[in-house]
C-alpha cells in the first residue's frame, strides 16, 4: 500500500486519539509520563508495525529509525478482543499478545487505556454551550447504559436459547470438564506413543 | 574562448549564473501565499509526505538540526518539538521573503527559544564542518544551481553518522498516473497560480522543474557521488514524490 495512504489513515487516528485525550487530562497525564518511550504495535496478519511514540500529545508512525523500547505482536483479533475489554491489564496478561523487551511500558498503556474516561460533555459544550451539552449529554449517558444493558442481556439470553432450548452446546462447566478430559487424554496418547518408540527401538537393538 | 557553463529554468536553458536569480524572483513572487498554494496543489497531502519524511529523520531531543530551503517552517516546527530546549534547529533558505514568511509564522505559532533563521546558500553554507546531526530539504533541491555541490555541502556540515533526507519531486512509472499527473501540472497549476497569486508562470515554472530534476535513481547516485553511505529512497504517491535518505560515514 502506498506510504500516502498510510499516513493519511495515521494522522487522522493520531488526531482522534489526541483530541480524545484532550477531555480526559488524567488519562493523558498518564501517557505524558511514559515519554520518551516508544512502543511498537505489531499485527501478524495482516503483517502490519504501528509505532506510537508517547508525550504531551501521542505520535503514531509507520516507521520508527531505532529500537522500540517494548513491542505487543499477535493477531488482529487479540487486538481487538484487548481493545474491548474495560480491565486492558488482566486482559493483556491472559491474550496470546507477546510482550517483548519493557512490560511496564506495555502494562503502562493498558493501564492508562482502562481508566479512559472521556469527557463527552464537555465535548460538546464547546459547540453548544454548557446547557445544552448538559442534557445531551445526560441522555448520552442514559442510552449508552440501555444499550449496554440490553447488549447484556441479548448475549446472555442467547447463550442459553443455543445451550439449553436448542442444546446445540453444552453448558460452560460440561465443556471445560470435556476439555480437560481431552487434554489427559492427549498427554496419555503422547506418552504411549514415546513408550513404543522407546520399546521399539530395543527390540531393534536386541535383535541386532 | 571559454564558454559560459548553462543550466535549465524549467524547460528554458539559462547562464547557471542567471538561474539563482530567476528562481529568486519566482519564490518572491509566491511567498505570500505559498502555504495556501501547496495546500491546494497538493490537495493537503504535502503534509503527509512531511510527516513520512520526519518519520526517517529520527531526531532526538538535544539534536541540532538543519532545515535547509526551509521555507515557511512546517518541518522546523516539528523539529522545535523534538529537540526540545537542549537541542537546536536551523530554518535556513535563499530567499529572504520565505525567510520571513517563514520566521512570522514559527512566532505567530509560539515557536522560539531553540530555533535559528538563517539566509543561506546551499551551495556554500555558512555553517562549520561536522556540526548538524540531521540535515533535511523538502521541495528545495531542484531549484538549486549545482545540486551536487550542495549535496556536498550537505556532507561537510553533517556529523560522522549524521543524515540527510531530500523529500523532492520524482519521477511516476505508472503511465495512467503520469497522464493524469502531466494534464493537472500543465494546466490546473498555472491556473490556480493564476488566479491565487495573479503569477501562472510560477507555477509553470515549478510544473517543469519538477519534470528536469533528476529521477529516483539518478539522485540516489548523486548522493553516493557526494560521499553518502546507505543511500536508499522510498516513493510516494506512485512515485510522484521520493524520499532520498542518505548517512555521512
Amino acid at each position: 500500500m502506498d506510504q500516502t495512504v498510510i499516513q493519511g489513515a495515521l494522522a487522522a487516528a493520531e488526531r482522534t486519539i489526541n483530541k480524545a485525550l484532550h477531555y480526559d487530562a488524567a488519562t493523558a497525564q498518564k501517557l505524558a509520563t511514559l515519554a520518551p518511550k516508544v512502543l511498537a504495535i505489531e499485527i501478524l496478519q495482516p503483517a502490519t508495525t504501528i509505532y506510537v511514540a508517547f508525550g504531551n500529545e501521542m505520535r503514531l508512525m509507520a516507521h520508527y529509525e531505532a529500537t522500540p523500547d517494548a513491542k505487543l505482536s499477535g493477531e488482529l483479533n487479540a487486538f481487538i478482543n484487548l481493545a474491548r475489554h474495560e480491565d486492558k491489564h488482566a486482559a493483556l496478561m491472559k491474550s496470546d499478545i507477546q510482550i517483548q523487551g519493557s512490560s511496564q511500558l506495555a502494562m503502562g498503556l493498558a493501564e492508562a487505556m482502562s481508566q479512559l474516561n472521556i469527557d463527552f460533555e464537555a465535548m460538546i459544550s464547546e459547540f453548544t454551550g454548557p446547557v445544552v451539552a448538559h442534557v445531551v449529554g445526560k441522555n448520552l449517558r442514559r442510552l449508552g447504559n440501555w444499550l449496554k444493558q440490553t447488549g447484556e442481556k441479548i448475549q446472555q439470553d442467547t447463550t442459553e436459547y443455543v445451550r439449553d432450548e436448542l442444546q446445540l452446546a453444552p453448558h460452560k462447566l460440561e465443556g471445560e470438564s470435556q476439555f480437560m478430559a481431552i487434554g489427559k487424554l492427549k498427554q496419555d496418547a503422547e506418552r504411549l506413543e514415546a513408550r513404543v518408540q522407546r520399546l521399539a527401538a530395543k527390540i531393534k537393538n536386541a535383535a541386532q | 574562448m571559454s564558454e559560459k557553463k548553462t543550466t535549465h529554468f524549467g524547460y528554458q536553458t539559462v547562464n547557471a549564473d542567471e538561474k539563482q536569480g530567476k528562481v529568486a524572483e519566482v519564490f518572491h513572487s509566491v511567498a505570500a501565499k505559498y502555504d495556501v498554494m501547496n495546500d491546494l496543489m497538493s490537495f493537503g497531502i504535502h503534509r503527509l509526505w512531511k510527516r513520512f519524511t520526519m518519520e526517517f529523520t529520527g531526531v532526538r531531543k538535544g539534536d541540532t538540526v538543519l532545515d535547509i530551503a526551509g521555507g515557511t517552517g512546517d518541518l522546523t516546527m516539528k523539529f522545535s518539538d523534538l529537540v526540545g530546549p537542549e537541542g537546536k534547529v536551523v530554518l535556513a533558505d535563499i530567499n529572504d521573503s520565505m525567510l520571513k514568511v517563514g520566521r512570522d509564522r514559527l512566532l505567530d505559532k509560539g515557536y522560539s527559544g531553540n530555533i535559528e533563521c538563517v539566509q543561506a546558500n546551499a551551495e556554500c553554507l555558512p555553517f562549520e564542518d561536522n556540526s548538524f546531526d540531521v540535515v533535511t530539504m523538502a521541495f528545495g533541491l531542484r531549484n538549486v544551481t549545482d545540486k551536487d555541490q550542495a549535496l556536498r555541502e550537505f556532507n561537510r556540515v553533517l556529523k560522522p553518522g549524521g543524515r540527510l533526507l531530500v523529500l523532492e519531486f520524482s519521477k511516476t512509472n505508472n503511465p495512467l498516473l503520469k497522464k493524469a499527473y502531466d494534464l493537472y501540472s500543465f494546466t490546473a497549476l498555472p491556473f490556480m497560480g493564476k488566479l491565487i497569486t495573479n503569477d501562472a508562470d510560477s507555477y509553470r515554472y515549478l510544473a517543469e522543474s519538477i519534470r528536469m530534476h533528476p529521477g529516483q535513481d539518478e539522485l540516489k547516485a548523486m548522493f553516493e557521488n557526494a560521499g553518502f553511505a546507505n543511500c536508499e529512497y522510498h516513493n510516494l504517491t506512485g512515485g510522484i514524490v521520493a524520499l532520498h535518505k542518505g548517512i555521512k560515514p
